[in-house]
């Protein structure tokens, strides 16, 4: 069954369009059967199209929450009304998170690339699950205390006497919100990853 | 023949040694699911019971900080408990991981849950986080003043209830670290 498999195969991978790749997909079947190769390479395609838009939705938050502030047209002599993410400690923080967490991937796409050329390679698996793993936490401890504050922005808390800004920041408090939910994209996008690496490490 | 019969000894013998390899991280998961089992309900209990009542009143209000004021900490402790609750459903499946060797779907289910609850937890944790932060510092920009000045040992009990969650963040990680290992073992 397994000569048969490889058989079939070489005629395939050596046509023209492929030559450039065929070493290296040699040597990726040394140790194992093909068809679940074929099988992990798909799942490796699709962990690599997960990343760029994780990319996308990361970066784009980050980018939103750093350009938010609003200057409110009015002004006293001494006082002027202005609000901008560094304000607000916990902003600040979701900034930097997910500046990270942008870089992150960015630098991720490497092993997921080599992922796709070596489908059945338990290491960069692991490697990949393990820091998945970590930058997940940090993600989502970013995006959901970032929600609790815009929460408390737009509502506002009856019993501690903190009142909402949103009533005169109405801009600052839309595009920060926005901001928060692209984090949660994000942070979907990386469950799904981690769970493609386990389903990946299961089938070698 | 013996070489044959020698190779037939060897391989049954990495077998039993893989197998035991992988009944001690089973037994290394099901240790630390109850630890973060005790985390989790400890925390949850702390913020929930927690609440304070000034010693001093005017005549319409009484002066009382309990969780549940703020949304941040009623989620938080329903994510700790609906955590711990998982937690102990999956010291069944975990068992099973100890008897059983053949474990591959199972662990995936593991996986998969574990990664789910990690997200649960953190962002109770977190949001918490940001909201006992505020109580405890204000923020002059936006007006929002420090309650920890009256209500001081409400604010201890729920800074140290964070503490009992974020340790069980790092244990489920640990815990999708040991699945993920014991899944890339050869089999």
């Amino acid at each position: 069954m397994k000569n048969e498999s490889t058989f079939i195969d070489v005629p395939a991978e050596s046509s023209s369009a492929m030559k450039g790749k065929a070493p290296l997909i040699g040597v990726a079947r040394d140790h194992t059967t093909s068809g679940s190769g074929g099988y992990n390479r798909g799942l490796a395609i699709f962990d690599f199209l997960l990343r760029l838009a994780a990319i996308v939705a990361a970066l784009a938050a980050a980018a939103t929450m750093g350009t938010s502030d609003e200057t409110l047209p009015f002004f006293t002599q001494f006082l002027q009304f202005e609000a901008s993410y560094d304000d607000l400690p916990t902003f600040q923080f979701f900034v930097i998170a997910m500046a990270l967490v942008g870089g992150y991937l960015v630098l991720s796409l490497p092993i997921s690339v080599v992922t796709i050329l070596r489908p059945l390679a338990t290491a960069p698996r692991l490697l990949l699950l393990v820091l998945d793993t970590g930058v997940l936490a940090l993600n989502t401890a970013a995006a959901s205390s970032a929600a609790a504050i815009s929460y408390l922005a737009h509502s506002g808390n009856q019993n501690t006497n903190w009142l909402p800004i949103c009533q005169q920041f109405g801009d600052f408090c839309q595009k920060s919100s926005g901001a928060v939910v692209s984090a949660f994209v994000s942070v979907v996008f990386f469950t799904i990853l981690v769970v493609i690496s386990g389903v990946a490490l299961k089938r070698h | 023949m013996k070489s044959g019969q020698a190779e037939i000894m060897e391989t049954s013998k990495g077998i039993q040694k893989s197998g035991l390899m992988s009944r001690r991280i089973a037994i290394l998961e099901f240790i630390l699911r109850i630890v973060a089992f005790f985390n989790t309900i400890g925390s949850a209990i702390l913020m929930g019971t927690t609440h304070e009542t000034l010693p001093f009143f005017t005549q319409f209000i009484r002066f009382q900080a309990e969780y549940n004021d703020l949304p941040a900490l009623t989620f938080f402790v329903v994510a700790n408990a609906v955590v711990s609750g998982y937690l102990i459903l999956s010291l069944t499946l975990a068992f099973v991981h100890i008897v059983k060797r053949k474990t591959q779907n199972t662990r995936i289910l593991l996986i998969i849950l574990d990664v789910a609850m990690l997200g649960l937890l953190t962002s109770g944790a977190s949001s918490a986080a940001a909201i006992v932060y505020l109580a405890h510092n204000g923020n002059n920009k936006t007006n929002w003043f420090a309650i920890c000045q009256q209500f001081n040992s409400f604010c201890e009990r729920i800074s140290g209830s964070l503490i009992g969650s974020f340790i069980a963040i790092v244990l489920l990680i640990l815990l999708i670290l040991l699945s993920a290992i014991a899944l890339s073992r050869r089999h």
